[in-house]
């Protein structure tokens, strides 16, 4: 176990003045469900942590808002508050979704949605939703708060650009069409308590002549920053979803994460795996029978 | 690193003691306080043996610090009995039913078990396996566990 001092802020002033103080030997504990692992293991990369802030209880991190079609969700709201609220089950029912599979009852239960996001797992389930919906962080120093897109902020396997004296506040997205379709699929190597094995999220509007107006498709634990597969997304627009096509696209997101990664290990697992799992993902965004 | 003083309830008594900032609940709650009924199977999460209810909220308490534990409310498996020393309904039809093999994962499925029959008098087979996700019993008897909580939800009713 790493051993450190503990602090808990009483406000966010005073979390800004510790993570200044304390320049970069300060680290921020909300759910700890990560923490709590990489402590345990001696983790290399906590070796410099002096002391950590306990803002897991911050009333301002934990509101989840909805205003003017824009969803704020607190950094510090845990996996249940989210699967919980009844606005993000209506207008965000995908990111929902991936939320509920967050590891367990006693996990979703401590775990927030910032220390996932913080963590930047390559195997996060709530990841590629919020990359769907393009969503954007608000980061709070003491020099204010800056606006940075999901996929701008991760920039690698457990690489974010966040500064020693930051803290994410919250994330936003706009609320989902209601002519929009969507799904979240995810195998895990059991129903429970399993860190994906792969995911995807797909988000497919179509127009009135039934083509498809927008594409978004995003794959989890597939290369390690999670991103939208634009090549993939592109096949799809201005045409009619069809088995057949999303077979086609689904190799074409096999094919980029093996440009990305390279070939691994994985590589013959994941390559039929995650070519299915788009396909199955496109399906039910966009109501296309499963078996052809 | 100053050890720091910590008061907790747990199972209805006022306990105190003094931790190390870096202190688990699970070590706490087992070496200070002495529930050692509290298991540590895994120490990452996984497997729920350390399962404790905190503020009514059910957590691993392996991926809690001592220190956050400040001024809670501790259910732990000692603290499930009745209050007259019996065994809880959830404990009788534990042992009736052989939902007990090695025993590890015990008080971890008694605590989600009695956690979901406070907010749940009447679960479905779904909903006691979505109660109990959190917990992995390695011998994999499942299935008595499941009949144990319908059989104690049937009791409390009496």
């Amino acid at each position: 176990m790493i051993r450190f001092d503990y602090i808990k802020p009483a406000s966010l002033e005073e979390c800004q003045e510790l993570l200044n103080h304390y320049q970069g030997k300060a680290r921020l504990f909300a759910g700890g469900t990560d923490l709590m692992v990489e402590f345990r293991a001696d983790d290399k990369k906590l070796k410099d942590v002096e002391v950590v802030l306990d803002i897991s209880n911050l009333s301002e991190l934990k509101i989840i808002k909805l205003d003017e079609e824009v969803i704020s969700i607190g950094s510090c709201a845990t996996f249940t508050e989210i699967i919980g609220n009844q606005g993000l089950i209506k207008y965000a029912p995908f990111f929902v979704e991936a939320c509920r599979t967050v590891g367990s009852p006693q996990i979703r239960n401590t775990g927030t949605i910032g220390g996932s996001i913080g963590t930047a797992s390559p195997a996060s389930d709530p990841g590629p939703p919020l990359v769907a919906m393009n969503s954007i962080l608000t980061l709070l120093s003491s020099a204010g708060e800056r606006e940075v897109l999901l996929s701008d902020f991760i920039v690698g396997a457990y690489k974010t650009i966040i500064k020693s004296n930051e803290l994410i506040k919250s994330i936003k997205f706009k609320t989902l069409k209601p002519e929009a379709g969507f799904s979240f699929v995810k195998l895990g190597r059991r129903k429970a308590l399993a860190i994906a094995r792969m995911n995807v999220a797909a988000y497919v509007e179509t127009g009135e002549d039934g083509t498809a107006k927008d594409v978004r498709i995003v794959p989890g634990s597939a290369t390690p920053i999670t991103i939208r597969i634009t090549e993939a997304e592109n096949m799809l627009l201005g045409k009619t979803p069809s088995y057949e096509l999303h077979e086609a696209v689904g190799k074409k997101v096999s094919e980029k994460m093996i440009e990305i990664t390279g070939t691994r290990w994985s590589t013959p697992y994941k390559e039929p795996v995650i070519a299915s799992l788009v396909k199955r993902a496109l399906n039910q965004a966009t109501g296309v029978k499963e078996n052809g | 690193m100053d050890k720091i003083k910590v008061t907790m309830t747990v199972n209805k008594k006022t306990v105190e003691t003094e931790i190390e900032p870096y202190a688990r609940l699970l070590d706490v709650l087992r070496d200070n306080f002495g529930f050692t009924g509290v298991k540590e199977g895994c120490g990452i999460g996984e497997c729920g043996a350390c399962t404790i209810i905190m503020n009514g909220k059910k957590v691993n308490s392996c991926m809690i610090l001592a220190a956050q534990a400040q001024g809670s409310e501790i259910l732990t498996i000692e603290g499930v009995e009745n209050a007259d020393g019996t065994m809880h309904p959830v404990q009788e039809a534990f042992l009736e039913k052989g939902a007990v093999q090695c025993g590890f994962c015990t008080p971890g499925m008694v605590i989600s078990s009695y956690h979901l029959l406070n907010k749940n008098p009447e679960p479905t087979d779904l909903e006691i396996k979505e109660a109990i996700s959190g917990n992995l019993c390695r011998c994999t008897g499942y299935k008595q566990i499941i009949s144990a909580v319908h059989m104690a939800a049937d009791n409390m009713k009496k």
